[in-house]
């Protein structure tokens, strides 16, 4: 076994050598030693090593998945699956792509979160917002926290529900986070409290933000409310190309959960991520999912109905321009009476891109009178550009109320000649339709996502990006 | 000036092109001069001669298949009509339009009434108007009152430095739906998404109203409309034209012109004017139909 705890030579003209600062940096590729030495190097405990270690060999057993899109190219050996977050980020503004610091100049993001948001700076300058916060958090016994921290404070919590919602053996990608993971959300709500505020990743200063392979937990004990958003419209540069995330959610008796996530990667990166919620009697989860940047995303958020009149929403945007494919779409498996889901769906594809919509129904048997609608609706912006419907139902009650609803447009001649027609110039009437198409979802968004959210589209039509 | 008076009601009184009495062209009306149209290399327009006037009405009847539509969006330089004669002109004032794109006509001061206007979800009606109006009138208001001719008096207020005072904006956007009776959720809706009939054609008159052109092309803006839509219609053209705009109404019947006054009514056959009239002429093809012009 190499005990590979060696100063990457890079570093050096960073300042990371300092004798006291540890820096660590796995070799390439993943195997036991690998694994090992990353459990070892946190600290863990001895269940959570042997948990790496079993999804290894799961990872390692289980062929890639045959559907979705073309992962062939993933070299899985030539990947560093641990890096220290200071060593994974660009130290300075200068060494970012032009197109990153062009678009983040466009979209107009302020410059500290400018650092931030391309990595560079590791303080984000709302510390003062964190503290407070964190503060008001701890009154009312919240946990928020990244999962490693997660993992040494609460470590009872978080082996009750650690991996009860994703097990390693659901898809290959979930066995290599559990292998692999790092960083990501620890978040617990307890009985009856509800937080206002959306708890936003980036409020986790403290953390690595942007893993590779980022796990999140969060649990919402009986009766409480929370919103948790992650990510954000601009593009994020990574150097890393395999970005596979876990997030499991707990959704008890009565509680209600909103999940958020704008994601928009830089077009090197492959997005492969697992989010699965349980949810109990009447409770409540809803993914609000927007994919914009990566290579390949395939990402399926889902909702495990298994109370009585519990109730699942999956809300997501998909946008695919030129070599891009995303894979996205929603999964709701009712496995209790009265339970009700709703999927809507709305994809983008431009100069070339690829979006597919992939989703999953399932009434099982003994889920009484559940219901179930599905809308997918996809815009084609060009002829190059393509879209695919892959929806699955599988019902085994007699009274379930299914709907599926689909379309594909284009963007009409009719449509444009209007605008134009009212002294609207063509691309901005494309993106002005555009965003009229997304609105129902973007309207869900925070404000200021919503602001950012539209403005993107509006700089990718007028082909200024990417 | 008040030669130009004299001569302008000599005009109405005697419906003769303009050429020959008075310079339209100095005067900024919209010339359209032996205009020819081919939709998919089929001759529809065959020669079109109109002069239209700031704040005059002119209507443009005929039978069905005669090319008024076609004229409209030959008017507004919808790509699949294309103009097919080197001699057509459509000019405001000296500036002649004929190559522009629509989007540069609408910003030279056209505007088109649509007959069955598209939906577009989610482009809220508010949100359209904004932006069209700050395209339009990117200069602000002395663009809109000046150049224009059209006298716009809550617009006139609206702008200081080319910048479009929002709640200003919304205000008067407001005002002119309560005129026209549409709600004002209407306003935060996807244009034309799930409008009735009427509630499209009120909305067409309400952006031609906000957005205050040189001049409105209406393409059966009365079909579909009950007598009380109607009237509020008719209601909007009327201020429209009192603010200055220049109107052409492309009717088959003569149903609105019982609340608007045209100054001149011409007969559209087969692409032809074969007749243009006093308010009198609509009258008549009320009574007697086209068969006198068509046969």
């Amino acid at each position: 076994m190499d005990t590979n705890t060696t100063l990457p030579n890079d570093s050096y003209k960073y300042g990371f050598h300092k004798p006291e600062h540890y820096v660590f940096k796995s070799k390439r590729g993943l195997d036991g030693g690998v694994v090992a030495q990353i459990s070892g190097y946190k600290d863990e405990p001895e269940w959570m090593r042997k948990f790496r270690l079993k999804s290894l060999g799961i990872f390692q057993s289980k062929p890639l998945p045959s559907w979705g899109g073309n992962l062939h190219d993933i070299h899985f050996d030539d990947i560093y699956y641990y890096l220290r977050p200071t060593d994974r980020k660009v130290t300075s503004w200068d060494e970012l792509p032009p197109d990153i610091k062009d678009t983040y100049d466009k979209i107009g993001i302020p410059e500290a979160e400018k650092k931030f948001l391309s990595g560079v700076s590791a303080q984000y300058e709302s510390e003062v917002v964190y503290k407070s916060v964190q503060s008001m958090l701890t009154k009312k016994g919240v946990v928020f926290l990244d999962m490693d921290s997660g993992l040494r404070e609460y470590p009872e919590l978080v082996k009750q529900y650690f991996a009860t919602v994703i097990p390693p053996l659901d898809n290959k990608f979930a066995a290599l986070n559990s292998a692999a993971w790092s960083g990501g959300s620890f978040v617990y709500v307890p009985k009856g409290v509800k937080i206002d505020l959306p708890l936003q990743a980036y409020f986790r200063i403290n953390a690595a933000n942007m893993g590779q392979f980022e796990r999140t937990l969060i649990i919402a004990d009986e009766g409480s409310f929370v919103h948790y958003v992650e990510g954000c419209t601009a593009p994020i540069y990574s150097t890393d190309s395999l970005h596979s995330a876990v997030v499991e959610i707990i959704v008890k008796k009565g509680a209600r959960v909103r999940y958020t996530t704008i994601q928009n990667w830089s077009t090197n990166v492959y997005n492969l991520v697992t989010k699965r919620a349980r949810v109990e009697e009447e409770g409540i989860m809803e993914w609000v999912d927007g994919n914009l940047g990566s290579k390949l995303t395939m990402k399926y958020p889902s909702v495990y109905l298994v109370g009585r009149k519990a109730r699942g929403e999956i809300l997501s945007i998909a946008y695919a321009g030129p070599h891009q494919h995303q894979d996205a779409g929603g999964k709701a498996i009712h496995a209790a009476s009265e339970t009700t889901s709703q999927i809507i769906s709305k994809s983008i594809s431009r100069g070339g891109g690829r979006t597919s919509y992939r989703g999953l129904v399932q009434i099982q048997e003994g889920a009484k009178k559940a219901k179930s609608k599905v809308v997918c609706d996809a815009l084609l912006l060009d002829e190059s550009s393509r879209s695919d419907t892959y929806p699955t139902m599988q019902v085994d009650e007699q009274d379930a109320q299914l709907g599926h609803e689909a379309t594909v447009s284009k963007i009409g001649d009719e449509q444009l000649f209007y605008l134009e027609s009212r002294g609207i110039g063509k691309a901005k009437a494309e993106s002005m339709i555009v965003n009229g198409f997304i609105e129902p979802i973007v309207k869900e968004l925070p404000l200021e996502y919503a602001v950012e959210m539209n403005r993107l589209i509006q700089l990718q039509m007028e082909g200024s990006v990417g | 000036m008040e030669r130009k008076k004299y001569l302008w009601e000599k005009m109405t009184a005697f419906p003769i092109s303009c050429k020959i009495y008075y310079n339209c062209e100095m005067d900024g009306a919209l010339i359209i001069s032996d205009l020819r149209a081919t939709v998919e290399d089929k001759l529809i327009l065959n020669g079109v001669d109109m002069h239209v006037r700031a704040g005059e009405i002119h209507a443009v009847m005929g039978p069905n298949g005669s090319g008024k539509s076609t004229l409209a969006y030959a008017l507004m330089g919808h790509p699949s009509y294309r103009i097919s004669s080197q001699k057509s002109l459509i000019k405001i004032g000296k500036k002649n339009i004929v190559s522009l794109s629509s989007e540069e006509r609408a910003k030279e001061g056209l505007f088109l009434a649509f007959q069955s206007p598209i939906a577009i979800p989610g482009v809220h009606v508010m949100n359209l108007l904004r932006v069209a109006y700050q395209e339009i009138h990117e200069q602000g208001s002395s663009l809109v009152t000046k150049s224009s001719g059209v006298h716009n008096p809550v617009f006139g207020k609206l702008s200081t430095n080319g910048e479009v005072d929002l709640l200003a904006f919304r205000k008067t956007v407001k005002e002119y739906a309560q005129m026209l009776r549409i709600d004002d959720a209407f306003l935060s809706r996807g244009i034309h998404d799930g409008f009735s009939g009427g509630e499209k054609k009120k909305m067409e008159m309400l952006q031609a109203l906000v957005l205050a052109p040189k001049y409105a092309i209406f393409d059966e803006i009365d079909t579909g409309l009950d007598v009380d839509a109607l009237r509020v219609v008719a209601s909007g053209i009327d201020r429209l034209v009192k603010n200055g705009t220049g109107v052409i109404i492309i009717t088959h019947y003569q149903r609105i012109l019982k609340y608007l006054r045209p100054d001149r009514v011409h007969i559209l056959v087969n692409g032809k004017i074969v007749k243009t009239g006093k308010a009198s002429l609509a009258k008549e093809i009320e009574s007697h139909g086209y068969k006198h012009y068509t046969t």
